[in-house]
């Protein structure tokens, strides 16, 4: 048997679907401790590698491992973005940087990024990092002169 | 448990939460747990311009910078280099104690 259901109890689990949000509360018993836990609509989770991933949370637990729901990935280039739909994620705990609650009232992106598609984002992506190649090379190659 | 405790009186409190990743937070300190997970609220990102991602629209008279459009955040302790503190939330006296029974296991 896991030691799991002893320290988080999902207890309960109302799910409430409005036409715009949808809106979980579950009150899960972690370590004695009653917690009453939103799942709004959109959450965003920063992983170690810098990806970020977006979705709806739908569990967790104590080691942070969650599972996303309709989940997709945002890939930023500049002022270039694009989400690259994923779906169902469960994410190991270890690779979790942060976890934040999107403000759904609020833009997600400054106003001036521009949303691109999947194709355009990978050939920025991909012009980016042969940028940050080519200068990693010349800096190589020009390492004699002694800079800094 | 030390520093767990210690934490915990900071609740309320403003903290800069800086991360292994580079990334620097600023925000009200909600709780925080025995691995030293961190909740913050009406949290923001120091160098903003980096992290376009956490950023949300400009707020007017926030000088500190743009406001995230993520509010509130959940911070893994294990990914987290340093707090820094307010200088009134440290009572290094109190510290000082605190570690000294906590050497001699009590």
């Amino acid at each position: 048997m896991s030691s799991f259901p002893h320290l988080l109890q999902a207890i309960l689990t109302i799910q409430l679907d409005f036409s715009l949000c949808k809106v979980s509360i579950v009150i899960a018993k972690y370590l004695a401790l009653y917690t009453i836990i939103y799942v709004v609509e959109k959450l965003l989770v920063l992983l170690r590698d810098g990806r970020k991933l977006l979705g709806i949370l739908r569990s967790f637990d104590q080691f942070a491992n969650a599972v996303l729901e309709g989940a997709c990935e945002r890939v930023i280039v500049g002022d270039l973005y694009c989400d690259i739909p994923l779906g169902l994620y469960v994410i190991r705990g270890e690779n979790v940087v942060l976890i934040g609650e999107l403000d759904l009232e609020r833009e997600e992106l400054p106003p001036h990024m521009t949303r691109v598609s999947a194709v355009e984002i990978k050939r920025a992506q991909k012009a980016e990092q042969d940028a940050t190649d080519l200068k990693g090379s010349m800096r190589k190659r020009m390492e004699f002169l002694d800079l800094d | 448990m030390l520093f767990f405790s210690y934490f915990k009186d900071l609740v309320g409190r403003e903290v800069t939460v800086e991360l292994k990743n580079d990334l620097a937070i600023r925000g009200t300190l909600h709780s925080v747990d025995q691995y030293l997970n961190i909740k913050l609220e009406n949290s923001r990102v120091v160098d903003q311009d980096k992290y376009p991602h956490m950023t949300g629209e400009q707020d007017a008279g926030n000088d500190l910078g743009l406001r995230l459009s993520v509010r509130n955040c959940f911070i893994r302790g294990s990914v987290v280099r340093y707090v820094q503190l307010p200088p009134e939330g440290v009572d290094t006296e109190l510290l000082h104690d605190a570690t000294r029974r906590e050497a001699r296991g009590g």
